[in-house]
């Protein structure tokens, strides 16, 4: 095994990270689900609901031409 | 034209929501289940061999030397060197395999052309060829 | 951009996706998606048909590619709509077919993002065990890297693609300066490829294992034929879809060559055959930590940069699903202001989870590998049908792709090649993937398809096809 001269090598560093993953996931989770929440009580489901196929396109060439 | 138009029913919330129950069954129930059971998965035997050394595993010295700077010892080594896949092709299987391949592609591309023909009849008018 | 389409007190009245991609951008969805290939995956071609087998696979993937970007070029950049050949099978092979495509592609990126995020915890775990920190487990990584990337993509894919196209450009030189720094000029030194490789163990399993290998063989360019998704920003279609398609492949031909050469010169093939990070191993049975250090910063960024990619992709899929009520109409619903498909991204979320979480990354990408024969088998009758609905002349192609249809029946040989390959070994999995789409497909066609709109799902402004 090949030792490495890097400091990260500290156990402690390690499950601290392990330790924030968790917690840092948990919070993304939480602040989508309230996001999702908060919109779909804000907004109609006809407003949300209304692209169509074709839209984007359109938006899309107008940003090529103006690029 | 347009009044012959299909109109579907707009559905119900409740509707959508069972919708979306059925997808969640299917995909763990037909994808997910079968791995979790271990019925799925790589078709896989390991030949043991007692007291292994990288002599009775048939390791060449470059190999061993590779080995070692993996962190492996004979011990370790050997269930990865051990297992092999098993290949025996077993003909019932496979035949049944390629039928029900075939049939689904076959029924894909029969329903599909019906929902076509639907489609292309509305968007160009049908009848006139 | 956003003033186009809300009004002054912020309300939006009409809200639709925002496609503000460059080319720089579709480079980094494309390749990104792809390379991380070259890190995880190839090598169980090795485990299935020896390190000989795997190379050989290697090279006949390389010529099923080519099959898929040539007939992919000419029908991309005629049907130049976005949702990609999803769009395609509408306009051309009916319904159900697109409703399974677009499954095809869900399911192809969600299980790739699925061995995504299992590349990344293992290879944390590895190298935190390599610096001699033991007891970790992956899981906190793989659900980090998942639920942070769906986060950043539900926050909006601009800034996330640039963030994309940095990392993958590091993590292709992590490849090269591994490739340069083993000296590849000089057998010996540090590589050993005779010793590794000698004639009892070239074809371990004989030629019935190099067709068995073609099923990971196709990994190192799955995901390739995404290029010419974003057919809609590029410039000039007709010249730079084929020319970015054929030099994307070239690259990764090149990038797959050197990944194996160095690979197979320093693993025994039976470790490489099972290993998750064959080049991380690779650089740590150089005995360079300054090698084996770069590798897995290099694994880790591509397994970001192709997870990152898949959730955007699959997100798209399943929203424009929702959008013609394929899906319930619920997933067609647009963030009004980060104007991204939320609800597909929360609902793939605990997909792509539980199956990073179950199943072993050879599964997962088994699943997606499957999703891909599919989709290419589909690409290859779908281009038949092409030219002859619409033959040559009666609309205008953005490109034609020569000697067809021998391209497609090339393309078709080889998907049931693959599918053969994949039911040597991983017969279980083959049936029960078929098995899923056949539900789904029962299900759509005789009971969702009532909610569908029909002549509206015909939106090319073509002549109608020959024979209807």
């Amino acid at each position: 095994m090949i030792s490495f001269p890097w400091p990260a090598a500290s156990s402690p560093g390690w499950f601290f990270l392990d330790w924030a993953m968790w917690i840092l996931s948990a919070v993304f989770i939480l602040w989508m689900l309230w996001d999702w929440y908060s919109i779909d009580s804000t907004f109609s489901e006809d407003v949300l609901t209304s692209s169509r196929e074709g839209e984007i396109e359109a938006v899309s060439e107008k940003h090529d031409l103006r690029s | 034209m347009a009044d012959k138009a299909y109109q579907p029913e707009e559905q119900s919330a409740a509707m959508q929501f069972l919708d979306i129950v059925f997808l969640l069954a299917a995909i763990f129930g037909t994808l997910l289940l079968p791995i979790y059971l271990h019925l799925a998965g790589a078709a896989t035997e390991t030949t043991k061999i007692d007291n292994p050394t990288w002599d009775l595993l048939k390791q060449t010295p470059g190999q061993v030397a590779a080995w070692t700077a993996l962190g492996k010892d004979p011990a370790s080594a050997h269930d990865i060197i051990q297992t092999r896949f098993n290949y025996v092709i077993d003909w019932p299987t496979l035949i049944a395999v390629a039928v029900i391949l075939f049939l689904y592609f076959f029924l894909l591309f029969r329903f599909s052309d019906s929902e076509y023909r639907d489609v292309i009849a509305e968007k160009f008018g049908g009848g006139k060829k | 951009m956003t003033a186009a389409t809300t009004t002054a007190n912020g309300a939006p009245q009409k809200i639709s996706l925002l496609r503000v991609l460059g080319p720089a951008h579709v480079w980094a969805l494309g390749v990104g998606i792809v390379l991380v290939g070259e890190f995880t995956g190839w090598n169980f071609a090795a485990g299935k048909g020896g390190t000989l087998g795997a190379m050989i696979a290697l090279w006949v993937c390389g010529l099923l590619y080519t099959a898929v970007a040539m007939i992919d070029s000419e029908v991309t950049s005629t049907v130049a709509a976005a949702g990609g050949q999803y769009a395609q099978a509408k306009h051309i092979v009916g319904p159900l077919m697109a409703f399974n495509v677009a499954l095809y592609l869900v399911f192809a990126y969600t299980m790739l993002e699925a061995s995504d995020a299992i590349l990344v915890g293992d290879t944390m775990v590895q190298f935190a065990s390599d610096m001699g920190v033991t007891g970790l487990t992956h899981h906190s990584f793989i659900v980090f890297t998942v639920v942070f990337l769906v986060w950043l993509n539900y926050r909006g894919i601009l800034a996330t693609l640039n963030f994309n196209f940095v990392i993958t450009a590091l993590a292709f030189l992590s490849i090269v300066i591994l490739f340069l720094s083993v000296q590849p000029w000089s057998q010996g030194a540090v590589l050993k490829l005779g010793e590794m490789v000698t004639k009892e163990n070239a074809l371990p399993y004989g030629w019935l294992g190099v067709i068995a290998a073609m099923q990971f063989g196709i990994w190192y360019y799955l995901g390739i034929e995404g290029t010419t998704q974003a057919a809609e920003e590029v410039r000039s279609p007709a010249r730079s879809l084929p020319l970015g398609t054929m030099t994307g492949m070239i690259t990764l031909l090149i990038a797959a060559t050197m990944t194996w050469y160095v690979c197979a010169s320093l693993l025994p093939w039976q470790y490489l055959g099972q290993t998750v990070y064959p080049l991380y191993d690779a650089a740590k049975a150089t005995g360079s930590w300054q090698l084996q250090y770069l590798l897995f910063v290099g694994t880790v960024l591509a397994g970001v940069a192709s997870a990152n990619g898949c959730i955007n992709d699959a997100a798209r899929a399943w929203f424009s699903m929702g959008r013609d009520r394929y899906l319930p109409a619920w997933f067609a619903a647009v963030h009004p202001t980060y104007r991204t498909p939320y609800r597909a991204l929360i609902f793939l979320l605990p997909v792509a989870l539980a199956f990073a979480l179950i199943a072993d990354i050879n599964q997962a990408i088994t699943f997606s590998i499957l999703s891909g024969v599919l989709h290419y088998t589909f690409m290859s009758i779908n281009v038949i049908m092409f030219r002859n609905k619409w033959p040559l002349g009666t609309i205008r192609r953005g490109y034609v792709h020569p000697f067809h249809p021998i391209p497609a029946y090339i393309l078709l040989l080889l998907c049931i090649v693959t599918f053969f390959a994949i039911f040597l070994g991983y017969g279980t999995q083959l049936i029960a993937m078929v098995a899923f789409y056949a539900i789904v497909s029962v299900w759509f066609h005789f009971y969702r398809y009532q909610y569908v709109r029909r002549g509206a799902q015909f939106t090319m402004p073509w002549p109608k096809p020959v024979g209807y």
